[in-house]
């Protein structure tokens, strides 16, 4: 690599270290049973109900089922719709069953357990929690005129993403553990003529983490 | 006669800045899926009321803008979909038909009692929520009403980045699914159809389920206007 390319590199690198803001995550597991993923075995991920208050993203569960399936660790996923449509009603907001002891019920129901089968689901992934602005702060004001314009001032805002994630084994009918990840993340708004915004991209490294924290989670080294 | 450019100009003008203060969004009929349910083994006949086929409803969001929501046909794509998966035979009646010229177990009469939506800007959060009150009236063959019960969905739908009409409508189509949930749990318990099906069976008393009072039926139109 020559020279100019490699100092090309570094001023990237630099540039796009200084274009995020600061984040800080936590990210924690706690496991009630053994788990694995054998051949043909899929997961799906569903958000906890509206009616119990819940406002997890679209765009969020969207990403960790794109997440899960990717790199060493990968797992076969299958669409929230798709397997919220196959099992209409009992999956809707309303019917869905809000704990473990509701499962066997469920299955009860005609058809539930054989299209479970055929689709080949061993656990439902429920995802609790959002993404809020905790705090803002700072002023910048913009102007235009003839002869040209420009914003000067400074404003930050922290982001915080609070997720849990509740696994369910079908095989057994119960919850084998949680996993959660907490992100907060202050960016930043300077100006001077030209605004250069300094994103902490919150809801994404909570996505990324409680991702790999499922993936290790349900897929351990000693099944891997 | 052909129009001056200018006056053209100045109605197109007018007309843009009459509608640039509103929001309507037209719903597609939604399509719901198949449902896990044994169908119940019984002839019903359905009649469904005239604003089925054509539904619209405006919602004055004070200190803003109106949205209006035209759900077309939706209703009445909704229950002839639904109750074609729950029951074994329906006979789809116009709204003025006589019943009696057919032969059914149980006559159903599904109306719309209330709908209301909230927009951001009136919740102070990104979500765009649905609601639905339905009221499913149950007659035997000889008209004689059996039950009388008011199925209240909810649907609600974060604001994505395409835009507010998408979450709307998404939301709409989900508080539908929410109704079609409540209407298969609130039958699901078949005694009502079975006896229904069976004339040497004494049919149940009346299951009615009225809203406490009619002024919360009322009042959950509050600051919108259906053709209901």
């Amino acid at each position: 690599m020559n020279k100019p390319t490699v100092i090309r590199i570094i001023c990237f690198t630099s540039v796009a270290a200084l274009m995020s803001g600061c984040v800080t995550s936590r990210l924690e597991n706690t496991r009630e049973g053994t788990t694995g993923l054998a051949e043909g075995e899929s997961v799906v991920i569903m958000a906890k109900s509206y009616h119990l208050g819940n406002e997890t993203e679209a765009k969020y569960i969207r990403c960790i089922e794109d997440a899960l399936g990717r790199g060493p660790k990968g797992m076969n996923v299958i669409s929230n719709r798709e397997f919220v449509d196959a099992l209409f009603p009992w999956f809707e907001p309303r019917t869905a069953p809000a704990e473990t002891k509701g499962l066997a019920k469920m299955m009860e129901r005609p058809g539930v357990a054989d299209k479970i089968k055929d689709m080949g689901v061993r656990y439902i992934i429920w995802l609790d929690g959002d993404t809020e602005k905790v705090a803002s702060g700072g002023s910048l004001s913009c102007a235009a005129g003839p002869g040209g314009g420009g914003c000067f001032g400074f404003a930050w805002w922290q982001n915080t993403s609070d997720y849990d994630a509740s696994i369910w084994d079908l095989n057994g009918l119960e919850s084998a553990g949680s996993v959660s990840a907490n992100v907060s993340g202050t960016s930043y708004l300077p100006a001077l003529i030209i605004p250069i915004p300094l994103i902490a991209r919150v809801q994404a490294k909570a996505c990324k983490g409680l991702a790999e924290q499922l993936q290790a989670f349900i897929i351990t080294d000693d099944a891997a | 006669m052909i129009a001056k450019p200018r006056t053209v100009v100045s109605a197109i003008s007018i007309l843009f800045i009459l509608t640039g203060c509103g929001s309507h969004v037209t719903l597609e009929p939604p399509t719901i899926p198949a449902p896990n349910i044994n169908r119940i083994p019984i002839t019903v006949a359905v009649r469904l009321p005239e604003n089925f086929e054509d539904f619209t409803h405006v919602e004055d969001v004070l200190g803003s803008e109106e949205w209006t929501i035209h759900l077309g046909r939706s209703n009445a794509v909704f229950f002839t979909q639904l109750l074609g998966y729950m029951f074994d035979n329906v006979i789809m009646l116009q709204a003025d038909e006589d019943p009696e010229k057919y032969d059914f177990d149980a006559l159903i009469e599904p109306s719309i009692d209330a709908f209301e939506f909230s927009v951001p800007n009136q919740t102070k959060t990104d979500a765009f929520a649905v609601w639905i009150r339905y009221r499913i009236k149950v007659y035997d063959r000889n008209g004689v009403m059996v039950a009388n019960v008011p199925i209240s969905a909810y649907g609600k739908s974060l604001t994505t980045t395409m835009g507010g009409s998408s979450a709307l409508k998404r939301a709409a189509v989900l508080a539908m699914r929410d109704a079609a949930a409540l209407m298969i749990i609130k039958f699901d318990d078949q005694s009502l159809f079975a006896s229904l099906g069976n004339p040497s069976t004494q049919l149940p008393a009346v299951a009615e389920e009225k809203v406490e009072d009619e002024a919360e039926a009322q009042a959950v139109v509050l600051g919108g206007s259906s053709n209901e």
